[in-house]
């Protein structure tokens, strides 16, 4: 097996929370040796090597470095020197206020590659703002436009802006690297989650800006998804392996072609409500949408979820469950096969999963080696092997509170 | 591979990228283009079937009035190529004979009937990266089932976590199926000519768009694997009980009480709406992330009848995180993205009018993103790229138009 694409690549990683660490993750997870320089914040986000924590970290390494200190941020500055690209996800002046901003590190390694994934950007009359995903969703229409049926905004039940950050930002790395395999020179990267939220709001933003039309509440109308029916439909309740009945299971169905409405009519036995004369094209079919979707939802209603998942699949009509956590992680038959969900080992000898890599390259695949670091884990290998800080010097840096012991 | 008429001055500059992906993936290629690659959008004579798809300028549907099609080609050319026809199908050959990344959808195996297989391009062009997008992956159970955005985010678990307890579940806004995968792929895609850099060869990325959403998912996998638990439905509470969305008198907001909880509650007090929050208990940040229902319930009440903008410029001033719910119209609006020069103004000469398109999600300091051509126009480029590329003359093309091959 070839060696993975970012074999040699280091990266001197200051982000926390999630965005900048799934950008992070997914540089690890192809070959980067990505150093954590972090601090410690006890119990904080809840287990280092296990569920959350160690979705995001897997396959890094972390030192713990006080870089309130400023024989810390100095320690910093080596591991810089020595990197290819630094990234952290703070808001515009905390790497400015460690003196670890574009401008000086550049000037250490004119080379490097700064990429700060902050909530709203480097520059502009908002940038000193705190802002979360939560926020950022709620900022750029996500959360006012996910409702309920009733019109009450839902949104994203977690931080959708996180993960859509984290791919922008680690694209935009390896674009950058990739301009400075080729020319020398590196750049610094101001990535704004808000921008990068706002720019997947989708084709809507040109029907705003184009057309100047108020855009509705999410439903299943569409014009960039033409279908009917078209929507989710709650199943038979179904019994869990607890004995509790689970009446949350519900099927989500596109039947786009008037070929693929003929086959879901076949599929679910030809009812005499099919051949009503106002649901005879994709046209009709939408402008009565309402009088479609009770019967569609009556049928479902009888069924079980799965179960008319493979009939309608059959019929090739895209239809699937909305799969629940334990459906997706542990029931897909699809991403189990495929071994979407890795192992990595927890500290008792057992294994658990993280998430893996939704693409697989033929030749360079990338891996899942290690579970996440504790904070400070790697703090021997860091300053002393890469470093070469010898151990009495670590000691007095320990001991004077530049650099924290081993969680 | 490079190609003088692109300025040379995007971080992926001289790189050549043919995209033949549908509608659901057209963002992948995209992205490539706003980085200075040169896109080449390979549509059937007539048009991509996205550009039937709306919304349209003026509700006028037209080929070349898609918003649909717009939003996911700008900076990319077109070329119409008919891939039934064998002269059609030695011409995509002789294009993917020298790119860098072709990029197709065609389902699983499905580029074999246009010789667009792995195989037959690694053997024209070892250097080429195939990018292989299907709704499931080229193998599995699952690999000829069949999927649109709605379906897909049901399947991978994106969908199930948004919305009401004991209501539906909520479909995102957007594609962000095809969103998702559209930045996997990119990823993938950029990984591929790292590689190729130090290997030389190409490669073959096979990538599932069901498994970029689950990519895509941020505690469910977390809770699972650790405690067990299917991640509920909250309403608009944040799974990590620090954020729910409150009524102003004129609209919604975002609460927040992540930050300084001390000022947050003195500010509630001073308008002598924080029923209970002033006891002890409230101080310990376990008491109120475990109760956080009760906190949001006070401050709902606190907001009701206020009006938004005065409870968001004074959380501003005390360094309370709170935002505005907005709707999406809004963001054209916000001073702060204007400052920042987010949005972009594109000509569209054919209509004789320019228009705002979001831009930028991410500055690069020294090969800046940016608007290098309008989205075009079907076939916009077709006469330019096979006499440059291909040596085709005049009276070779019109012969080509006539037997409908472009």
């Amino acid at each position: 097996m070839a060696a993975m694409p970012l074999e040699g690549v280091r990266i001197a990683d200051f982000t926390w929370v999630v965005a900048g660490p799934v950008a992070t993750r997914i540089l690890a997870d192809h070959g980067a040796q990505v150093i954590k320089i972090e601090r410690r914040i006890p119990g904080y986000f809840g287990p280092r090597k296990n569920g959350h924590q160690a979705d995001l970290n897997r396959n890094k390494l972390s030192v713990a470095i006080n870089m309130g200190d400023p024989r810390g941020v100095e320690l910093a500055r080596r591991i810089v020197r020595l990197s290819d690209i630094v990234t952290d996800n703070f808001s515009a002046r905390v790497m400015r206020n460690w003196g670890m901003d574009y401008a000086t590190l550049s000037a250490l390694k004119p080379d490097i590659i700064c990429m700060s994934m902050s909530g709203l950007g480097h520059t502009g009359p908002r940038s000193g703002y705190v802002s979360y995903g939560p926020t950022l969703q709620a900022l750029t229409g996500f959360t006012r436009l996910m409702t309920d049926p009733d019109g009450r905004p839902a949104g994203y039940g977690y931080s959708y802006s996180d993960m859509a950050g984290g791919v922008s930002g680690a694209l935009a790395a390896l674009a950058a690297l990739w301009h400075r395999r080729r020319t020398g020179r590196g750049q610094f990267i101001d990535l704004s989650q808000l921008e990068a939220l706002t720019s997947v709001v989708g084709p809507g933003l040109l029907d705003i800006a184009v057309n100047g039309r108020e855009q509705p509440e999410v439903d299943y109308r569409a014009q960039e998804t033409p279908a009917a029916p078209h929507g989710v439909y709650r199943c038979m309740p179904r019994p869990e392996h607890d004995g509790r009945i689970n009446d949350d299971r519900w099927i989500a169905i596109a039947v786009r072609t008037q070929a693929e409405w003929t086959r879901f009519v076949m599929a679910i036995g030809s009812p005499a409500w099919a051949s009503d004369s106002r649901f005879a094209t994709l046209f009709l079919r939408m402008r009565n949408k309402e009088a479609l979707d009770d019967h569609v939802a009556r049928w479902a209603a009888e069924q079980n979820s799965e179960a008319a998942m493979e009939l309608l699949q059959r019929a090739r009509v895209a239809a699937g469950i909305v799969a629940n956590g334990a459906d997706v992680c542990a029931r897909d038959p699809q991403l189990n096969f495929r071994q979407f969900w890795r192992p990595v080992p927890l500290p008792d000898g057992s294994v658990t999963h993280v998430t893996g890599i939704p693409f697989e390259l033929s030749s360079t695949p990338g891996s899942i080696r290690t579970n996440a670091p504790f904070v400070g884990e790697n703090n021997e290998y860091v300053l002393g092997e890469l470093l070469g800080i010898g151990a009495a010097e670590r000691a007095a840096l320990e001991a004077n509170q530049v650099v924290w012991a081993p969680d | 591979m490079s190609d003088d008429r692109q300025p040379a001055d995007g971080a992926l500059a001289g790189l050549r990228v043919l995209d033949l992906s549908d509608h659901r993936t057209q963002m992948c290629a995209r992205l490539f283009a706003d980085m200075g690659a040169d896109v080449i959008k390979i549509e059937p004579p007539g048009g991509d079937e996205a550009r039937r798809l709306g919304p349209f300028v003026a509700d006028e549907p037209h080929p070349d009035r898609s918003l649909f099609f717009w939003y996911y080609n700008l900076n990319k050319r077109s070329l119409t190529l008919n891939l039934e026809t064998a002269r059609g199908r030695e011409i995509m050959t002789a294009l993917a004979a020298s790119a860098d990344v072709v990029i197709e959808s065609f389902g699983p195996g499905g580029g074999a009937a246009y010789g667009l297989d792995w195989p037959t391009l690694h053997r024209i062009n070892p250097a080429l990266i195939l990018c292989s997008i299907t709704s499931f992956g080229q193998d599995g159970p699952w690999r000829d089932y069949v999927a649109d955005d709605t379906v897909l985010t049901a399947l991978s678990g994106m969908m199930y976590v948004n919305g009401f307890p004991g209501r539906p579940p909520v479909r995102p806004l957007g594609l962000q199926a095809g969103h998702g995968s559209s930045h996997y792929g990119a990823i993938a895609i950029m990984l591929a000519l790292h590689a190729r850099d130090r290997d030389g060869v190409g490669q073959w990325i096979d990538l599932s768009m069901h498994a970029s959403t689950a990519g895509m998912l941020e505690h469910v996998p977390g809770s699972y694997f650790q405690n067990g638990i299917s991640e509920p439905r909250r309403g608009s509470l944040h799974w990590s009980r620090f954020f729910r969305v409150g009524k102003c008198r004129d609209g919604y907001l975002m609460h927040c009480m992540l930050a300084d909880w001390t000022s947050l509650i003195e500010w509630v007090n001073s308008d002598g709406a924080a029923q209970d929050l002033t006891d002890d208990a409230w101080n310990a940040y376990a008491y109120r992330a475990a109760n956080a229902e009760h906190v949001f319930d006070v401050l709902d009440e606190w907001v009701r009848d206020k009006p938004r903008e005065e409870i968001l410029e004074r959380a501003q001033l005390l360094r309370q995180p709170y935002a505005s719910v907005r709707r999406p119209e809004e963001l054209f609006d916000d001073e702060h993205l204007i400052d920042r020069g987010y949005f972009v103004e594109v000509e569209h000469p054919e209509l004789g009018r320019s228009f705002r398109y979001p831009g930028a999600p991410y500055k690069f300091s020294g090969t800046p993103w940016r608007v290098y051509r309008r989205p075009p126009i079907v076939g916009e480029h077709t006469a330019e790229i096979l006499r440059d590329d291909l040596g085709l003359e005049a009276d070779e093309l019109a012969i080509l138009a006539a037997e409908g091959v472009i």
